[in-house]
């Protein structure tokens, strides 16, 4: 298998072989079993949030901030399900992974899990694509090798989905065994779910599961760890990023016109040397094919008789 | 930061090229002002003969009143929202059949400052769903009677209850069970209040909003009400006839993905026949592994006898129950029937209905 080769085909959209991929995973699982829970970041750095299968918008994204060629990037989970393209854009991540090891680092999103993807559209993407399901396990295969987090400079802290009551300290997540099935419940399935609110303290969900945190636990982390921001994605913001709690805590989201119909920009993070923050903004491209006709199809109102 | 203003020139040439769309869309007339009318703005289209005759001639008797859509039956083809243009330019179409008037409106989902509004002021107390298309809106009306119905987002969700919905994800149970165990064990300073839910709100976003009645001039109160009279029937006779639609819109008002345990979603679509119209709002809620439940308010109104009925209907079910009722799939994907309301809604028990009814005089 030819990383660069796979790469050209990745970034057209074309078919890679079931073999191709096996192959991919295998060599991607060697390469993430050696990662820490928590994997160390130099700045400068471009921060990712959810990608969701846009490969189009992941090419954007990548043309915008400077190319993983020159720059190094965090990718903070849902790297599939919801577009039309979850597996190309997963690949993709993979093959620079092996290209360019020490410049992408791959974080587990709550969508990187074999129960999720069932549901919301990569199971069904690979099934399409290769009318068997082996393509779909080796990706999960993979999946329990992602990272849990970042940590830039020891001062940035990056994560999927938020805190944890289970965890204080970055430490105890470094302690966690992350090859595994995202569980239901406990600290790994927390980091991967759990949402920022305007909460006095630890509050559960009114869904009856998952925790909601809010600024006092915020800023007991960042005290504790002594870190002065959290870098986390997993939902939608109509501008790309939202900061909150006095800067504590940064949404970052990039997946714009999310699902091809919420009409929102995406954005990236770049942590520069001295910390310092800078948002690039970009919007979503109408992928054409060689002759110049959409490829994604979009949400055109459909006319119907209905009662 | 990369945000930029927009080029006057662009603008310009973004707005000559959408006025070519426009215009390119009318199929060409003897005379340029052959549709003279009263009403500003407004063109009454030249007679079928003229512009189409491989169809039947419909009576005379709509207006597209604003013509930024593909033309009416009148011209050739079915007036449906343009395409979207390159800027914001804000596409509103509109028909006018008698007294009636229908017009829709379709925007991206809120921004950040629009949604702190809603968060902390028109909604004050609601954690608001992932997307909200709340410049969306669907308006039925009637300027003689001085009344209109509208269907948007923000009246939606002020119907959406600020207390526990009781309804629980699947594995909530065995999820603060562990949680519960694991305190016990391990002592942790996770105080009790965060196995509580603090901040209470129906995270399914259950909806029965059933539109919005106004008076057009403003006054509070409109002209008229409905009446109620659950014997009333929609006449699917008339609207199951293919009569040319004139005027079709489909709209999300808003979506949740429950994170990832469902989802909840209210759309609403309108189609409008030379003689009728029919309005369909649903809600549909699926909570994977626990419920399902669908609300449906339909609009019907039948132009030439100023009469607007309107009918809601609630079905609900154990989401267990729903799926087994769907045997012959023998697909990969056996759950994917659960994604089609239609098919969802004539697989849930009915729980309630009602009918009520406006006859202006």
């Amino acid at each position: 298998m030819n990383v660069d080769k796979t790469i050209l085909l990745l970034k057209q959209g074309k078919h890679i072989s079931e073999d191709t991929v096996y192959s991919l995973c295998l060599k991607a699982q060697e390469l993430l079993i050696n990662e820490a829970n928590v994997t160390h970041v130099d700045t400068p750095v471009t921060i990712c949030g959810d990608i969701h299968g846009q490969l189009h918008d992941l090419l954007t994204l990548f043309d915008k901030s400077g190319g993983v060629e020159k720059s190094r990037y965090i990718f903070l989970g849902d790297f599939v399900d919801r577009g039309f393209y979850s597996l190309e854009s997963f690949l993709l991540l993979l093959c620079y992974k092996l290209r360019y090891p020490d410049r992408i680092s791959l974080i587990r999103g709550n969508h990187e899990t074999r129960q999720i993807t069932k549901v919301y559209g990569f199971y069904d993407e690979v099934m399409r694509k290769y009318g068997n399901s082996n393509v779909w396990r080796y990706c999960c295969e993979v999946f329990d090798y992602l990272s849990l987090g970042a940590i830039i400079n020891n001062k940035i802290f990056c994560v999927h989905g938020g805190l944890s009551p289970d965890v204080d300290t970055i430490d105890e997540i470094r302690a966690i065994d992350r090859k595994q099935e995202v569980p239901h419940e406990g600290a790994m399935c927390d980091l991967l779910w759990s949402d920022p609110d305007e909460v006095e303290t630890w509050s559960l969900s009114p869904r009856g599961a998952g925790f909601l945190f809010g600024e006092n636990e915020v800023n007991k982390f960042l005290r504790t760890n002594d870190i002065e921001l959290i870098t986390r994605a997993h939902q939608l913001v109509m501008e790309g990023y939202k900061e909150m709690f006095n800067g504590g805590l940064v949404t970052v989201w990039s997946a714009p016109n999310y699902c091809y119909r919420c009409g929102n920009v995406a954005a990236v993070l770049r942590i520069e040397d001295d910390l310092s923050k800078n948002y690039t903004i970009f919007e979503a491209v109408q992928a054409q094919d060689g002759v110049g006709n959409a490829i994604i199809p979009t949400k055109k109102t459909q006319m119907d008789y209905f009662l | 930061m990369d945000k930029k203003g927009i080029n006057t020139i662009e603008i310009s040439a973004a707005r000559e090229m959408h006025s070519r769309t426009i215009s390119a869309r009318f199929p060409q007339r003897g005379n340029a002002n052959s549709g003279s009318t009263s009403l500003p703005n407004s063109t009454v289209l030249p007679s079928a003969s003229t512009a189409a005759s491989f169809r039947k001639p419909l009576p005379m008797r709509h207006i597209c009143n604003n013509p930024n859509n593909p033309p009416c039956a009148n011209c050739g083809t079915t007036i449906i929202p343009s395409p979207k243009a390159s800027l914001p330019l804000e596409d509103n179409p509109q028909i006018t059949i008698n007294n009636w008037k229908i017009s829709t409106r379709k925007k991206p989902i809120l921004n950040s400052k629009e949604l702190d509004d809603w968060e902390s002021n028109k909604l004050k107390g609601l954690t608001l769903p992932e997307m909200i298309f709340g410049n969306n809106e669907i308006l039925i009306e009637n300027k003689d009677k001085n009344w209109g119905l509208r269907f948007n987002a923000l009246d939606a969700l002020k119907e959406v209850k600020l207390q526990d919905s009781g309804v629980r994800v699947s594995y909530s149970n065995k999820w603060l069970d562990s949680k519960h165990k694991q305190k016990k064990m391990d002592n942790l300073d996770i105080d009790a209040s965060s196995l509580k839910i603090i901040h209470n709100y129906d995270w399914t976003y259950t909806t029965h909003y059933k539109g919005t009645v106004f008076a057009l001039n403003g006054e509070e109160q409109a002209p008229y009400d409905f009446h109620s009279d659950d014997s009333l029937q929609l006449p699917i006779d008339k609207l199951s006839k293919p009569d040319k639609i004139l005027f079709f819109d489909d709209m999300i008002l808003f979506e949740d993905e429950l994170a990832d345990n469902g989802i909840s979603i209210l759309n609403s679509k309108i189609r409008v026949m030379n003689e009728r119209l029919l309005l369909l709002s649903r809600f549909f809620l699926r909570v994977d592994e626990v419920l399902i439940r669908v609300i449906d308010t339909r609009i019907y109104v039948e132009f030439d006898d100023n009469y607007v009925m309107r009918e809601t209907k609630v079905f609900e079910g154990n989401y267990n129950d729903i799926l087994s009722k769907h045997k012959l799939s023998h697909s990969h994907d056996p759950k994917a029937v659960l994604r089609d309301s239609d098919w969802v809604a004539a697989h849930t028990p009915l729980l309630k209905r009602e009918c009520e009814f406006i006859r202006f005089d």
